[in-house]
């Protein structure tokens, strides 16, 4: 079983390598570090549903809203322990993403990209109007949560908040490696090429989107109650159409369809995110949308297909980003 | 940059060894936190320019220490951004001071890690009661909801208005804005007829006016966000004829002088209540404007403005008291009271936001300039944070 994936050891070791040489590289970001994590996180739910499933959605944030609100509630009012809440994070995102799921899965293109964004909406405006419950605009306040595992407290610097934020990522990461490769992830592949084809080979297109789409919300819903057990408040932002566009953007960024693509493409909008706005705190929006620009058009698949497309530009080959 | 990074090693060797001393000449740093870019960028321009003016006129240092800012960008309502731009800010840049804070959640977002690091924070808008309660290190020189709101309710007793209808915007400070104006005015004795909660984003209020207008009030309550809603509000009171009968206006903000040459003339008589008008009679605020005037020509002075200047004063009076020793600063400046742009100001020890007058005004049109402003009609009341207990 192990042997069949072990092409895919290189890249994960890889990953952690970088992972831990970016902690010592920048002992003084951590927090931001942290929020690429998380953001890694949402943004691999995203390509579950989009790029695997092929389920175009742009209210990815209404489960991580729900993930959020539900990790935080749950740590003021029960229990402040980190992965009992990410569990319960998980599980208001699945359920939610399962309750819109049943009527969303029935439609497709334009509709089902309005119909998601109003889901998103729905889910902030019940957040505002339940102001005794979330905090309303003034966001959700008081979550101070116990060390994780019992062992490592929360620190100043975000130590633990870092390690803790890539630990669940690695996990997630991994689950939808094995995830993608199980004849259910090969059926999602086959719907997102041709619904039409797999209906005939009797595969229920239906309820294995409805599955994808439950996943991809419990995944979401981890990325939330990571962001609230982190940041130590919930705002109404967290079901922001923002949100959502910042997500599939960085997924186009980087390749969808791929897991590496997500994190890549995470990372790389992030960090430019990060060094264009500390250079120059006005104008920096304008490198972002450059750099997407370049990328649509230069790079249709994405950052991913950078090496193959400049192995081919070196051999002289016409279309590089084909 | 590589001298400032020296300096700063400096301090810190400094620091360790002389903890309270603050004798040596050395740089405090503030990180000023707010958006400056997208659609509330304004803000962080209004910050910027009023830091740049108060430096131009005060020197860039306070006692023996030299001040340097550092700007983060936040976008918009943004806790997690916020927050890790806080963390950055106090251990990579080593930043002494915290400053900005438009939004109520992004201030709230930095409470628990400027509690643990000591960091004096001064907010400059964000205009929620709550906030200070997050942390003995939250100090505020912009004004909260229930400080403008009640005033203006009793006001509008006094001037014997009996009946009122409330319209705001269904969102956090529109409700507070109701919550107060209704406290105040029911408990002097006046009766609220009906309050309406307007949908954030709608442009188009004929039904909620109509509504007012068939309640026949003595006045309406207005809150609104700034920009296209309070332009389309105005229009619609003055064209449904609220105004013909007899219905008074009463608002806040709605205003402001960063959309009220937009208003034109449907704006004048408008009444508000308010705690800084650009129009205010002193020659503090005349070298204010015309030194911002001098550095930014087109610059834009509302209440932004003010609430980052006298943030600036608080910081520069923190600095010259105890340099970078976070819990003595605060203390030293509670019950600290000075002359500001607006009016004289104190700083509340319990609430920890200013203790201020709050002005009424009308809208009317400057006859040498041939401009609108906020003409004060009289300071209506001078009160500290009136929703701390709430």
């Amino acid at each position: 079983m192990l042997r069949r994936y072990g092409s895919q050891y290189a890249p994960a070791v890889l990953m952690i390598a970088v992972a831990v040489a970016a902690f010592f590289a920048f002992p003084f970001n951590l927090a931001f570090l942290t929020r690429i994590l998380i953001m890694i996180v949402l943004v691999l739910s995203l390509d579950l549903v989009l790029g695997y499933a092929g389920i175009a959605t742009l209210g990815q944030a209404a489960m991580y809203g729900a993930g959020a609100y539900a990790a935080g509630l749950f740590a003021i009012h029960v229990w402040a322990d980190p992965v009992a809440g990410l569990l319960i994070g998980a599980l208001a995102g699945a359920a939610l993403a399962a309750l819109a799921g049943l009527a969303l899965m029935r439609t497709h293109g334009l509709t089902l990209i309005m119909l998601t964004i109003a889901v998103a909406q729905i889910c902030s405006e019940i957040a505002n109007r339940a102001r005794d419950i979330t905090g309303g605009a003034d966001g959700l306040r008081g979550i101070r949560m116990q060390p994780v595992l019992g062992i490592w407290e929360f620190d100043f610097i975000g130590r633990t908040g870092y390690w803790y934020a890539f630990a669940v990522a690695a996990v997630v990461m991994v689950l939808l490696a094995v995830l993608v490769r199980s004849p259910f992830g090969l059926s999602l592949r086959g719907i997102h090429q041709s619904p039409e084809r797999m209906l005939a080979i009797g595969a229920p297109v239906y309820w294995r989107r409805h599955a994808a789409y439950t996943l991809g919300g419990g995944i979401a819903g981890i990325a939330g109650a990571l962001t609230a057990q982190i940041t130590q408040l919930v705002s109404l932002e967290t079901f922001s159409f923002a949100l959502s566009a910042e997500a599939m953007i960085m997924l186009i960024l980087g390749g969808t369809g791929r897991l590496y693509g997500a994190v890549i493409g995470t990372v790389i909008f992030m960090w430019v995110h990060h060094t264009a706005a500390a250079n120059d705190p006005f104008n920096w929006l304008f490198v972002i949308g450059a750099m997407v620009l370049a990328v649509v058009f230069f790079l249709p698949t994405g950052l991913i297909s950078l090496p193959p497309a400049l192995k081919r530009l070196a051999k002289g080959g016409r279309h590089a980003g084909s | 940059m590589n001298t400032t990074r020296k300096t700063a090693g400096a301090i810190g060797l400094a620091l360790g060894l002389f903890a309270a001393s603050g004798a040596a000449a050395d740089t405090i740093k503030v990180g000023v936190i707010a958006p400056f870019s997208g659609p509330f960028a304004q803000y962080g321009i209004q910050y910027q320019q009023a830091i740049e003016t108060y430096v131009a006129q005060n020197g860039a240092s306070a006692g023996e220490h030299e001040i340097e800012f550092i700007y983060k960008d936040v976008g918009g309502v943004n806790p997690d951004q916020s927050r890790s731009l806080a963390q950055e800010l106090l251990i990579r840049e080593q930043v002494d001071y915290l400053a900005g804070f438009t939004f109520t959640p992004n201030a709230l977002a930095v409470g628990p890690i400027i509690t643990q690091s000591e960091t004096p924070t001064v907010i400059f808008n964000a205009a929620t009661s709550v906030i200070n309660k997050e942390s003995p290190f939250f100090l505020r020189t912009s004004y909260t909801l229930w400080q403008v709101s009640a005033p203006m309710a009793e006001w509008a007793y006094d001037q014997g208005l009996r009946t009122v209808v409330t319209t705001v915007s269904d969102y956090g400070p529109g409700i507070d804005a109701e919550v107060s104006f209704k406290a105040a005015f029911e408990a002097k004795g006046g009766e609220v007829v009906d309050t309406i909660r307007m949908p954030l984003s709608t442009t188009d209020f004929t039904p909620v006016i109509q509504s007012v207008k068939d309640q026949a009030p003595d006045a309406v309550f207005a809150f609104l966000p700034g920009g296209p809603p309070t332009f389309t509000y105005t229009k619609t009171y003055n064209e449904n004829g609220l105004r013909d009968a007899g219905i008074m206006f009463l608002g806040t903000a709605e205003t402001e002088e960063s959309n009220l040459q937009g208003l034109g003339d449907m704006a004048i008589g408008l009444t508000t209540a308010y705690h800084y008008s650009a129009a205010h009679d002193s020659d503090l605020n005349r070298e204010f404007q015309a030194k911002l005037h001098e550095l930014h020509p087109d610059g834009i002075i509302n209440w932004a403005s003010v609430g980052a200047y006298d943030g600036v004063h608080l910081i520069y009076e923190m600095v010259k008291a105890a340099g970078s020793d976070g819990p003595a600063a605060v203390e030293a400046v509670l019950g600290m009271e000075w002359e500001s742009p607006r009016g004289a100001l104190t700083m509340d020890p319990e609430t920890r936001t200013v203790i201020q007058n709050v002005y009424i005004r009308e809208v009317e049109r400057n006859a040498e300039t041939g401009l609108l402003e906020n003409a004060e009609k009289g300071v209506i009341a001078t009160v500290g944070d009136l929703g701390w207990d709430q």
